[in-house]
């Protein structure tokens, strides 16, 4: 337990470590993400003149985009190549070296980074609450929406290990991980809301983990989830996420004899 | 103890024609072959003892440093080490064991030594005192104490090695592999790392079996040695034994007024030589030797143990 604890209190180190670099992609991405979907929504409501669709006025698809680049980082913990990477180059045998479990270090590692964009997911909706203000303000969809992000995080990195484990047998599997990220992204709502999917690709895509990512916790942040599809969300989450741990394991129990350690 | 008996490894080796058209073949038909890196190798390693693998690149020195020490399963054989089989990593196995490769930085990058070792102190498990002593211990001997709080990536090669084994003792492993551990360093670390080594194996007595290509470090440090050649154990014994190996030979040589000749022959032909080098050329100086362990392990790395 000791152990986990200065393994989270060393990633935080090592995040603080580029602290000028975290602030430019926070901010510089969120901005440029914001100002683009902005104008682009602006546009289509002006061309369609109608102050709202699927039940998103402008203001509501503002605070949507401005949600999802974080939400989406904060699922995504570690950049690209957190194993993948270590793997091609050698740095993975560290863990099979020293008396620990590597995908309990790794997820820890990992989840202290989805953790701390957790923070500024907070940080970021109660700024916008103090500046736009239009909607009251709801503390327990807030917390609510942060914690199922928070599960599906959980979620998105077994899902990701998995991929990245292919590195045992693949020199590159980077362009899979950024097809990974898409799919989750366009899939989840993270591109286009959910709601302007056509009907039946909503049922279709319900039977994945895809919605329980993005589309369900910004929706419940923004109070647009009844509350009882939001825990449900969070149960398929915890049952998608045991699927994905299953077969991380069996991945992993095959991996493992084939692993060379490369590059060392 | 470590006891390896009929140890393979092969590796699938998959070739690829050169150039774009090579590679678009290679999408459809891989053409394979089996390579073996380790082949039937056996050999035992007391606590005290330092053995010191000697191999030319490629030899297999790396790889069964890399099965010893857990990180790879071995296509065939039986490995024991403290009891243990290293590739099912117990953690009561690792807690015992450290690897040290002079390659590649297992310290963490972005941040100071201390930090790591803060993060191996949790790891590890080691108590409060053991750790205090280790650290004062090791960075006085290895002189490096002024540099644990720098970030790692911004030391020098030297300091990092240093930092490295550093990094790798502070739970007192039982044994200990070192790849290649004074790879790039100057003379002065060299010796530095070598004397701490020593020092080190006095102190603790533990198990060490290490690799290198500096001849000097596998003279100071190593009891025993064994040569690998092509993933084959051809000579396991002592280092002093191995001028027996190749034959009696002496290294001739002879300064002429054309220039300087260097002959190795062996010892019964020596007068015959001699005495026809004096006749055919006008000498001015020569000189007879014993070959030095390094030509002796030349010999025997390029042709393998047949005596000349
Ligand atoms: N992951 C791998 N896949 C395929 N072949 C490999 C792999 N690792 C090593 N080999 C091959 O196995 C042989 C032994 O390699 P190894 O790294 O053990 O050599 P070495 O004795 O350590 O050499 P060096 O002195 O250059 O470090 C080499 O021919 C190498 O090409
Ligand atoms: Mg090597």
């Amino acid at each position: 337990m000791k152990g986990l604890a200065s393994v989270i209190s060393m990633e935080f180190r090592k995040i603080l470590a580029y602290r000028s670099d975290f602030w430019v992609t926070f901010i510089g991405q969120t901005l440029i993400q914001l100002i683009v979907a902005r104008s682009l929504w602006q546009s289509i409501f002006e061309s369609n003149q109608v102050e709202s669709m699927q039940g998103f006025d402008l203001n509501m698809i503002t605070l949507y985009y401005l949600l999802v680049p974080i939400g989406t980082r904060i699922l995504a913990g570690q950049n690209i190549g957190f194993l993948s990477r270590e793997i091609y180059d050698g740095t993975f045998t560290r863990y099979l070296i020293y008396p620990v479990n590597v995908f309990v270090y790794k997820s820890t590692t990992y989840l202290t980074h989805s953790l701390f964009y957790c923070f500024q997911l907070f940080f970021i909706y109660l700024i916008y609450q103090i500046i736009f203000g239009g909607m009251t303000f709801h503390p327990e969809q807030l917390f609510l929406g942060v914690l199922i992000f928070f599960v599906a995080s959980i979620c998105y990195m077994f899902l990701c290990m998995m991929v990245e484990l292919i590195a045992l047998w693949a020199d590159n599997v980077w362009t899979l991980m950024v097809m990974l990220k898409f799919f989750v992204t366009f899939f989840g709502g993270g591109i286009i809301p959910m709601d302007f999917f056509p009907l039946w690709s909503q049922k279709i895509l319900a039977l994945t983990p895809f919605p329980y990512l993005i589309s369900l916790p910004v929706k419940t942040m923004m109070g647009l989830m009844p509350l009882n599809e939001s825990i449900t969300g969070i149960g398929v989450l915890i049952v998608w996420s045991c699927i994905f741990l299953g077969m991380l394991q069996l991945l992993w129990s095959k991996g493992q004899k084939s692993y060379t350690g490369v590059g060392i | 103890m470590i006891k390896v008996s009929n140890l393979s490894k092969s590796f699938a080796v998959y070739h690829k024609e050169p150039g774009l058209m090579g590679s678009l073949r290679g999408l459809f038909i891989r053409k394979s072959s089996i390579k073996y890196a380790l082949h039937d190798v056996s050999l035992e390693v007391h606590p005290g003892e330092i053995l010191g693998l000697i191999g030319a690149n490629g030899a297999g020195k790396t790889t069964l440093v890399k099965i010893l020490s857990g990180i790879m399963h071995p296509t065939s054989g039986e490995v024991s080490i403290l009891g243990f089989k290293p590739w099912e990593r117990s953690n009561q196995y690792r807690r015992q064991m450290s690897l040290i490769m002079g390659q590649k930085s297992q310290v963490w990058w972005d941040l100071p030594a201390l930090d790591s070792f803060l993060l191996l102190k949790e790891i590890y498990q080691i108590d409060d005192e053991t750790y205090q002593f280790n650290i004062d211990y090791l960075s006085k001997t290895l002189g490096i104490a002024d540099h644990l709080k720098t970030q790692v990536r911004k030391l020098s090669l030297g300091e990092r090695m240093k930092v490295e084994l550093m990094a790798a003792l502070l739970h007192n492993p039982k044994v200990i592999f070192l790849d290649e551990p004074t790879i790039g360093l100057d003379i002065t670390s060299q010796k530095a790392v070598r004397e701490f080594l020593k020092d080190y194996q006095r102190k603790y007595n533990p198990i060490m079996i290490l690799t290198s290509h500096y001849m000097e470090d596998i003279k100071e440090l190593c009891s025993r040695i064994n040569i690998i050649r092509k993933g084959e154990m051809i000579y396991d014994g002592p280092l002093s034994h191995i001028q027996k190996l190749t034959g009696d030979t002496k290294h001739l040589k002879v300064t002429t007024k054309d220039g300087e000749l260097e002959f190795t022959i062996p010892r019964e032909n020596l007068a015959i030589k001699t005495k026809e080098i004096f006749e055919s050329h006008e000498v001015i100086d020569l000189n007879i030797q014993d070959p030095s362990i390094e030509d002796i392990i030349d010999q025997i790395l390029k042709h393998g143990l047949q005596k000349q």
